[in-house]
């Protein structure tokens, strides 16, 4: 299976790593012409770079979009004319109309389209999800869940500042805890959000707080924010039933913490992180379970309609926060069947 | 300085009565409850005087009372005492609803007694830590508070915890108006608006009143605020609960949990590991707080209206559940 893999920047290598680690061959880069970093990630896959996307199709079975939010869409749709496996970061699209239609043309075409929600690869995610099927807290009754880091940075034209582009910290950031409380809770009935954004006059953090109710009543508290100082990245869960609770705090359980008189490189980095050592990194995880499904023809971990369910509630919280109204989600048609 | 404890229902009468023991200058001159098992247990295990009634207490004029009837009984207890001209301290929440919590602070006003609400966070050490840290400026400008302030469910302590009539509800009465006192003294500013969740999942087959709630509270300045109140902990959950607060701020952001000076046990006593606090008694501070104002004839820091704004947020939430939608406040 031939893959090409469009952005060459932090998740365009991550990805690559990940298709490293599968028997698949990375064929291309889609990426600026003259891009160092893209050449040289190139080289380091025996791949080719690749100024357009039309010259790099019909190379490839899989398309894997790495690109900012904005993109996605325009981007899915072109690989969609020829390929027949479309892999995209999340969030799947930046809007809801773009998802739908997306999703439309690839089950029309027969297209396997999935969504990068790595967090659902994580192992603590993962082996908490297991906790609560396994129902070792018997009913679920209210979940709280934190991202807490620093707004990723760009040399230059940084999107992800754009809400137009990436739709900040709720759509960028906390779409991640959207589809988990929504894959450990089930669908979502309403939300209610507010948010602090760097963009506005008086003020240069994003941070925001949202509450979801859930259909059958669970409640969920999702914290995201971009104002804490690099290097921080810090991720928490507390999940409460009626028979108990798991307990997660990313900076309660690193087995590594290093203190430096000095930086080494004196540089704080640009795009956060997470650290604990684990001997697979859950984008790898990630690529290596989507590629399973790919060879055996089996269903796909996570289809595309899981994206658009996040990104309804993503999109939902940013309506809220602007309306100051609790905002009931429609069912989509794509998700009732 | 003389002050006796009317009525044990509540369990913190059980820490009061130690503390006003430990305050220097203090004589607790003994106690009074409606229910004769309750106050006759009580006097015994705390070889405390028992007075026949609410009424001989007072007759015995007291300087002040401290409080601990049911939510829904704080109110009568509270007229008697401003009748007889003596202070008072009163557990929270102030009533269970803003009639009660209204005639309460109006009819103390009226007597000339001091009311105050019983928030020990208020005097919690790192609190007091946090609140200085915002009047000294450090964290400029606050945007944001995500905090919780979650427990066990109450029921093992005192049964009429889980009873609306006497709670006045579940855990949105019990663990929202600490938080919300907190918050407008931090913030300095009131709530104008607040959206609630509830629900009944916990412990849905033993109490009726609501035991998981998710609030959102904004000011008057426009900050806006979190409140986990769920009763959330389970059973082998290490102590009783706890209280969190998160500030983001323009300088960076601050966490603060009110309980975390422990040691983890690992004893015998338990099959899970549990905390044993060793950071200061925030309770003895506040009663320490209530004599002085009243040897010092001057309003105690928390007041009868602390009482009655943080009770609003609460009663607010609970039309906020049943709305769907934000409610405005003041309530009517």
């Amino acid at each position: 299976m031939k893959i090409g893999i469009i952005g060459a920047g932090f998740m365009g290598s991550t990805h690559a790593a990940g298709w490293a680690n599968t028997d698949a061959e990375i064929v291309g880069f889609v990426a600026k012409p003259g891009e160092a970093a893209a050449h040289q990630l190139a080289e380091q896959h025996n791949a080719q770079v690749y100024s357009d996307l039309e010259a790099l199709l019909p190379l490839v079975d899989v398309i894997d979009i790495c690109t900012p939010t904005h993109l996605h869409y325009a981007m899915a749709l072109k690989a969609a004319e020829s390929c027949k496996y479309i892999f995209c970061e999340k969030p799947l699209t930046r809007t809801l109309e773009e998802s739908q239609e997306l999703i439309a043309v690839c089950k029309k075409a027969g297209i396997k389209l999935s969504v990068g929600h790595v967090v659902r690869f994580f192992p603590e995610y993962k082996q908490a999800k297991a906790l609560v099927d396994s129902g070792q807290i018997g009913q679920l009754a209210v979940v709280r869940l934190a991202r807490e880091t620093f707004c990723p940075k760009k040399a230059e034209d940084n999107w992800f500042v754009d809400l137009d582009k990436s739709g900040g910290v709720i759509l960028d950031l906390m779409v991640h805890d959207f589809d988990y409380a929504r894959w450990l809770a089930g669908d979502v009935e309403s939300v209610f959000a507010k948010n602090i954004l760097s963009s506005s006059p008086d003020a240069h953090i994003d941070h925001a707080l949202v509450i979801l109710t859930h259909k059958n009543g669970v409640l969920s508290h999702i914290e995201g924010s971009w104002a804490f100082p690099p290097p921080m990245f810090r991720t928490r869960f507390e999940i409460s039933g009626s028979g108990g609770m798991i307990d997660h705090d990313s900076q309660a359980t690193s087995p590594i913490n290093i203190l430096m008189q000095k930086q080494v490189d004196g540089k704080t980095p640009d795009i956060p992180t997470p650290t604990s050592p684990v001997s697979e990194d859950p984008w790898t995880t990630q690529i290596k379970a989507f590629y399973k499904a790919l060879i055996e023809d089996s269903p796909l971990p996570v289809p595309a309609e899981e994206g658009l369910a996040a990104l309804q509630i993503a999109l939902a919280a940013i309506e809220s926060a602007r309306t100051n109204k609790a905002v009931n989600l429609e069912t989509l048609p794509e998700l009732s069947s | 300085m003389r002050i006796g404890i009317l009525s044990f229902a509540h369990l913190h009468a059980e820490a009061y009565i130690g503390n006003l023991r430990a305050t220097p200058g203090v004589e607790m001159i003994g106690i009074a409850d409606e229910n004769q098992d309750r106050g006759q247990h009580f006097a015994d295990q705390f070889e405390s005087n028992l007075y026949p009634n609410y009424e001989a207490l007072l007759a015995d004029q007291p300087d002040g009372v401290v409080i601990c009837s049911e939510n829904a009984h704080h109110r009568p207890l509270v007229e008697m005492a401003a009748d007889a001209g003596v202070h008072i301290l009163s557990e929270k929440p102030l009533a269970t609803s803003l009639e009660d919590a209204q005639a309460m602070t109006d009819t103390c006003a009226r007597a000339g007694v001091k009311l105050m609400t019983a928030y020990p966070m208020r005097f919690s050490t790192p609190m007091v830590e946090i609140k200085a840290l915002i009047e000294r400026g450090e964290l400029g400008r606050i945007y944001t508070c995500s905090t919780s302030n979650q427990g066990a469910l109450p029921r093992h302590h005192r049964e009429w915890f889980v009873e609306k009539e006497l709670a006045g509800g579940g855990a949105i009465m019990d663990h929202t108006v600490h938080l919300a006192d907190l918050l407008r003294w931090f913030l300095d500013s009131e709530v104008v608006e607040v959206y609630a969740q509830t629900n009944h999942i916990f412990h849905a087959d033993s109490v009726d009143v609501e035991t998981g709630g998710l609030l959102m509270l904004t000011f008057e300045n426009g900050i806006f605020a979190s409140i986990d109140c769920s009763w959330s902990r389970p059973k082998n959950w290490p102590t009783w609960g706890g209280l969190e607060m998160k500030l983001v701020a323009e300088n960076g952001v601050v966490g603060v949990d009110a309980f975390r000076q422990n040691l983890v046990v690992y004893g015998q006593q338990s099959a899970h590991p549990t905390w044993a606090y060793w950071g200061s008694d925030a309770n003895q501070a506040m009663i320490e707080e209530f004599v002085d104002a009243i040897r010092e004839n001057r309003q105690p820091i928390v007041t009868g209206f602390d009482g009655y704004k943080s009770l609003e947020v609460a009663l607010a939430a609970y039309q906020s559940a049943e709305s769907g939608q934000p409610v405005k406040l003041p309530l009517q």
